[in-house]
């Protein structure tokens, strides 16, 4: 037995209903029978969906990587391997065209909802042609049009419906480590798929291993700045905050301190709003946009910070402090955590710092990984 | 054994699983999964409810109901069956209909498998005179559900209105006055309620 959308071959997770059988594993997607036959979703796409412009221009590194990209397409999917802030969905965008010129179907699907309806709203100025249709949780009436983009929780309702799909943060939570979610993701499609990640781990190792793939890599920046290197110390619970008070204190900037956990959060905000203005954000937290909000208005210095400023966040001339405590984070975390540093078109350069419990690979694998896509610049 | 809604394993043995059926959640979901007692007033009916319908039961809910986890079926009323069919021996449950279209496409009666655990007897002699979809439905147009029922079985000693969630109460009052004239002693039953209505008269009519 073997589920046919998630791929779970488990017995335990299957269970016989009136119907019959059923995956659970599965099931928070809607049912769907083992014997049942999953319907393609069916719709044209319109003649004239793939032109597309740029307000700016790509510099060349991106052309040839977005060259090299639809070349491969060809004959394999892509890994796209790029830095944070280097330009994944321009890369993207001439693929798209071209599959959309010859009325295949096309999705770009990102984890988060935030990021899906600024995304489609890009779309619509990069495709002007084209309808451009964002589906996420509790706005899914519309499901067709020339360019998809959804969150990846909604490509179930599209199986084996895409000629190309390209998932972007592959190695972000909810991806991340999530087996059926992946499996339910790459059974929307029935062609190509291009992979868009920053970093790569052994859960997106194992899925590229079953597939024939081509790596296309970009490591530089349009604005050739350098990624920001963190300095690391090695110290215990009171050392930490101690010598986090000392980088605070001679701090000349905004700074984002993320930590591991929300309880953390909110003792080291109680701890250093008596001494500093500050704030704190986490993911349960209900005003969490008047929050950021506040900092990004320059209102509070410091902001303490869960991993859910992690991604899709630019805020200009910041430093960061990466307090992990219990050695939690892992690559990716850290990457993108010091990736919020120095972007946007002004080179306003912003330090990194990492204080962390003990010795740590990822963390060694981190600083190796940033030294080498400086070493491209 | 792995818990039925968060798929956590659950390995250890307590007394209560030695000389009773297994709990399909795991500890953590039992516990977030809060019952408790409480008797809510709608005109001159007494419903008696067990949960709050907080976000926890509601995702619970929408797996079994609309995504068709028939696997959920016992979670609701693991500890609630015994006392039910203690409190209530000698009453015949009546369910209150679910549309057509939403019952062919689950393929099962949610309410039958639910209240089935609890051994009463059950009766669906309620029908809709029309098929109407309440979900989403706005206080105004639940109103509409109060003349809607109609009993077409045979009379009753003792009827127990049972239904999973009680929103305003409209469905329940509505099924309440479709089936007095045929039922000596009428008791009713709700899973969940939505609002909080303690020592307060719901305002339905």
């Amino acid at each position: 037995m073997k589920c046919q959308r998630c791929g779970n071959e488990d017995p335990a997770y299957f269970y016989e209903g009136h119907k019959g059988i059923y995956c659970r594993k599965c099931v928070r997607f809607s049912r769907i029978l083992l014997e049942e036959e999953m319907e393609e979703k069916d719709y044209e796409i319109a003649i004239g969906a793939d032109e597309y412009r740029f307000d700016y221009h790509l510099t060349p590194r991106q052309r040839e990587a977005s060259r090299a990209c639809l070349a491969s397409l060809a004959y394999a999917d892509v890994l796209l391997h790029c830095v944070c802030g280097a330009g994944k969905t321009e890369i993207a965008v001439e693929s798209i065209s071209h599959y959309l010129a010859k009325g295949c179907k096309v999705a770009y699907a990102i984890a988060r909802k935030e990021v899906v309806i600024e995304l489609s709203q890009r779309f619509a100025k990069i495709f002007p042609k084209a309808e451009v249709t964002a589906v996420y949780g509790g706005h899914h009436e519309k499901l067709t049009g020339d360019l998809i983009v959804c969150t990846c929780h909604q490509l179930y309702r599209y199986p084996k419906t895409f000629d190309l799909l390209i998932v972007d943060e592959v190695d972000a939570f909810p991806l991340k480590g999530d087996e059926t979610l992946m499996n339910i993701s790459l059974n929307a499609c029935k062609g190509r798929v291009i992979f868009s990640t920053a970093t790569i781990d052994d859960s997106l190792q194992s899925i590229l291993k079953k597939r024939v793939y081509k790596t296309v890599e970009l490591f530089v920046r349009p604005d050739q700045k350098p990624l920001p290197v963190p300095s690391v110390v090695y110290l215990k619970k009171i050392g930490a905050l101690f010598y986090l008070n000392h980088l605070l204190s001679e701090m000349d900037r905004q700074c984002i301190i993320f930590v591991s956990g929300i309880r953390e959060c909110i003792l080291l905000y109680k701890i250093f709003s008596r001494f500093y203005s500050c704030t704190y954000v986490y993911s349960q937290l209900e005003e969490r946009n008047e929050h950021i909000q506040d900092f990004r208005s320059n209102r509070y210095k410091y902001i303490f910070s869960t991993s859910v400023l992690e991604r899709g966040v630019t805020i200009r001339n910041i430093n960061v402090i990466i307090l992990d405590t219990h050695n939690i984070f892992d690559e990716s975390n850290l990457i993108q955590m010091t990736g919020r540093i120095n972007r946007g078109l002004h080179n306003e350069g912003g330090k990194a710092y990492i204080i962390a419990n003990r010795f740590d690979e990822e963390i060694d694998k981190t600083i190796d990984y940033l030294h080498m896509a400086n070493s491209y610049l | 054994m792995k818990c039925l809604y968060c798929d956590s394993r659950i390995d250890k043995i307590t007394l209560k699983s030695l000389f009773f059926k297994e709990d399909p959640l795991c500890r953590e979901c039992r516990k977030a999964l809060k019952t408790e007692h409480k008797t809510i007033r709608i005109n001159e009916i007494e419903v008696s409810t067990f949960f709050d319908y907080d976000s926890l039961f509601r995702s619970v809910l929408l797996q079994y109901k609309e995504c068709c986890d028939e696997a959920l079926k016992d979670v609701f009323l693991y500890d609630l069956a015994f006392m039910i069919y203690l409190r209530y021996l000698g009453y015949e449950i009546v369910l209150i209909p679910s549309s057509e279209l939403k019952k062919e496409k689950r393929g099962f009666d949610h309410l039958k498998l639910i209240f089935e655990s609890t051994g009463l007897k059950m009766n669906d002699g309620l029908k809709m005179k029309k098929q109407l979809i309440q979900e989403g439905a706005s206080a105004e147009e639940r109103k509409r559900m109060t003349d809607n029922y109609v009993y077409e079985g045979k009379p009753l000693r003792k009827a127990l209105i049972v239904d999973d969630v009680m929103t305003t109460g409209s469905s329940l009052y509505g099924a309440y006055q479709a089936l007095k004239p045929y039922a000596g002693k009428i008791k009713v039953l709700s899973l969940a309620r939505v609002h909080d209505f303690t020592n307060q008269e719901a305002s339905v009519l």
